[in-house]
């Protein structure tokens, strides 16, 4: 049973069409990438989700149904845009908005200190925000998001004021948080991260859902026959069955023709006695597909407009 | 606990935390103590303390000096120094031995009249030490009864024809009671009113309040500040009625007209629900403001124009005495900020019909609930608005970019 279900939903802003029609189905125990570039519809789209934004079109179910005050407990949020009391000490700010999510100081008592030790914030907790690294505020705002232990995580960036051992250990968390059986909303820009961590992913623009599935799904749909080599010798000018041989970089781009299979090319080339140090089936990048479906997105939205 | 009462602790633990609230509220009353003491001291040492002569022609004076007498702290007790001739005490005047001398002619009781010889004018307290030497003398030996309420003077009460509204005489707290209600408001407001625009202003500021927001409804975390935010102002305001409550009891005896004061409960009630309704009003303006702007120094800017119609009976006062039914009392009456201290000026001076009440407090209550719509409008629009500023007629508007 999917924990979040948005239905068609729609949101506009005087004239601005912020939303248009986003729909999309998160089950628990996975990571959900919301992707799109700046100005896409995303922000909106959580805004909506979290009921801060009451759609014009659409519904939106979350565990089950309408957003409630008792379900926002059960919701951790890292907003894109964060920060917290910056003359309040760390220890207070985060045991207020810990109570606002409905823990006990009894259980805020027990979690915080682990939480502040795993995020190496211990020495920190009586300091005030303010006097904390732009990274360190951002493991605080984590703890705030996670401290009781939500059902359903939404996260926007959350990778990026951290630097590579802290982005591990939010990875490491993040896939924790999944094996236990958590849903997790991330948006990012960063595809090598959902290349890594996530299992579904939607991508949208101009409010409106460009590609959904999951990576392999996704992988798959844009694959294509090319073929990439290294090799030690320079290739042959022409291949029998090739249709273009490309230098990129370190490696030959070849493609096919017709019906040749990467099996037959293999063989092909071994029969030619090229020495290969690899040979791979071209599978683009999430950045390469995030690319093309963004540009091939705006070319059709400028021709129906 | 409930989420509205955990917004509420919070902002009111974390505006008592900050120094500036005890800066506040402890340099007020300090300032004031300072300022009295400085004074006295000032006047205690300026004044002339030597001798003041006298020649009794009349042969008034049979008590030089009160036995009954007690100086008290900085007290000023000039000694009066018998003469029998006029060169000899204006010898000591030129040698200043004496400050002046005073001549009690014979034939006083019927005129009332003394010659007082100095090289310079006597300052207001020199003056009531010689009225006083003088009265006591006369008195001593006479029997009169009620002599200290005939002293006093007489007092008018003034009552309608239906007896529904009095107004009595000339008692001093006509004019300080209806000032020390315009200025608790003005404190109530700049205070609380101030804390809850910076509250507001802050979380946008700090990127707090998309963190808020999912964690409490917006009517919450509206109602968790405004409680906040009133408690503190009214923590500064009980803190000062205690220290003035204490300052009274110890100088009741000293001063002796603040026994004078005896307000109606009616004029007190009816004074003490404007200001709230009229406070009311205040805090929707800030928390408009506050939802509307982005950063805390343009909320205060703003802030300086509530001011101005909230003081402006202050400025006017003249006219309150000389004609409080007139136009500009009345107009001022009708303005939701002003009209607290405007009506308690006019209750204080004149009779009020009891229909121009009731409009007042109609103009009130509509004025508060319109604020508050419109603070809950320009919230629910400028609450995730981080660089734009909100418009009026955006408040209007069904809803606006979200940048």
């Amino acid at each position: 049973m999917e924990t979040i279900i948005v239905k068609n939903i729609a949101k506009s802003f005087g004239k601005t069409e912020a939303v248009k029609d986003v729909s999309f189905k998160v089950s628990p125990g996975i990571i959900f990438g919301l992707l799109g570039p700046n100005g896409s519809g995303k922000t909106t789209s959580i805004r909506i989700l979290l009921d801060i934004y009451q759609p014009d079109r659409g519904t939106v179910e979350i565990l089950g149904g309408p957003m409630d005050e008792g379900k926002l407990n059960k919701i951790g949020y890292l907003p894109e845009e964060r920060g917290l009391y910056q003359d309040v000490e760390v220890n207070r700010c985060l045991t207020y908005l810990a109570t606002l999510k409905g823990m006990s100081k009894e259980q805020i008592a027990q979690r915080l200190p682990v939480w502040l030790e795993r995020f190496d914030l211990t020495a920190h907790q009586k300091k005030k925000n303010k006097e904390l690294s732009k990274g360190m505020q951002q493991k605080a705002q984590l703890i705030a998001a996670l401290i009781h232990e939500p059902e359903i995580i939404i996260i926007d960036e959350p990778f990026s004021a951290l630097d590579p051992v802290n982005t591990q250990l939010v990875k490491d968390l993040l896939i924790e948080l999944r094996n236990q059986g958590k849903t997790i909303v991330m948006c990012t820009h960063q595809m090598n991260q959902v290349e890594m961590l996530c299992d579904r992913l939607v991508l949208i623009d101009h409010g409106q859902v460009l590609l959904e599935g999951s990576l392999e799904e996704v992988r798959e749909r844009f694959a294509s026959n090319q073929i990439l080599i290294q090799s030690d010798n320079p290739l042959p000018q022409e291949i029998a069955g090739v249709e273009s041989i490309v230098k990129e970089g370190l490696h030959y781009r070849l493609t096919p023709s017709g019906n040749l299979t990467a099996h037959d090319l293999l063989r092909e080339l071994v029969r030619q006695g090229i020495n290969l140090n690899t040979f791979q089936v071209a599978v683009p990048s999430l950045d390469e597909i995030f690319i093309q479906v963004v540009k091939e997105g705006r070319n059709d939205h400028e021709q129906n407009d | 606990m409930n989420k509205t009462i955990k917004v509420a602790r919070f902002e009111y633990l974390h505006h008592v935390g900050k120094k500036r609230f005890w800066i506040t509220l402890i340099s007020a009353p300090l300032g004031m103590v300072v300022l009295i003491l400085v004074t006295t001291l000032i006047t205690f040492m300026t004044i002339d303390k030597s001798p003041i002569g006298f020649i009794d022609q009349a042969g008034l004076i049979t008590q030089v000096k009160d036995p009954n007498y007690k100086p008290g702290f900085l007290d000023i007790e000039i000694e009066m120094v018998p003469y029998t001739d006029e060169a000899t005490a204006r010898a000591d005047v030129e040698n200043k031995t004496l400050q002046a001398f005073f001549i009690i002619p014979a034939g006083y009781e019927s005129t009332y009249q003394v010659e007082y010889y100095a090289n310079k004018m006597p300052s207001s307290d020199i003056t009531e030490e010689v009225i006083s030497f003088l009265s006591r003398n006369l008195r001593l030996g006479d029997n009169i009864p009620n002599l200290e309420r005939i002293q006093a003077g007489s007092q008018i009460s003034l009552r309608s024809l239906d007896g529904s509204q009095q107004s009595d005489g000339t008692g001093w707290h006509r004019i300080v009671v209806p000032i020390l209600i315009g200025l608790i408001y003005f404190v109530l407001v700049m205070s609380s009113g101030g804390y809850l625009l910076q509250s507001l202003v802050e979380e946008k500021q700090n990127r707090t309040m998309e963190i808020m927001i999912t964690s409490v409804t917006p009517n919450q975390l509206m109602v968790g500040k405004t409680i906040g935010n009133i408690s503190v102002g009214l923590t500064q305001i009980g803190f000062w009625a205690l220290v003035a409550a204490i300052a009274l009891f110890i100088m009741r005896n000293r001063i002796p007209f603040l026994n004078d004061l005896n307000l109606s409960a009616g004029y007190v009630i009816l004074s003490l629900g404007m200001m709230i309704l009229s406070f009311i009003v205040n805090a929707g303006i800030m928390a408009t403001i506050g939802a509307t702007m982005t950063t805390v120094e343009e909320g205060q800017s703003i802030t300086g124009l509530i001011v101005v119609p909230m003081m402006l009976p202050f400025y006017f006062m003249q006219a309150f005495f000389t004609n409080p039914n007139g136009t500009l009392p009345k107009v001022l009456s009708y303005i939701p900020v002003s009209a607290p201290l405007s009506m308690s000026l006019r209750m204080a001076f004149t009779n009020i019909p009891a229909w121009e009440i009731i409009l007042v407090y109609a103009i009130l209550i509509i004025s508060a609930v319109l604020v508050l719509w419109l603070s809950g409008k320009a919230f629910s629009l400028g609450m995730l608005e981080y660089s734009k500023r909100i418009r009026i007629r955006d408040l209007f508007r069904k809803e606006v970019s979200n940048g």
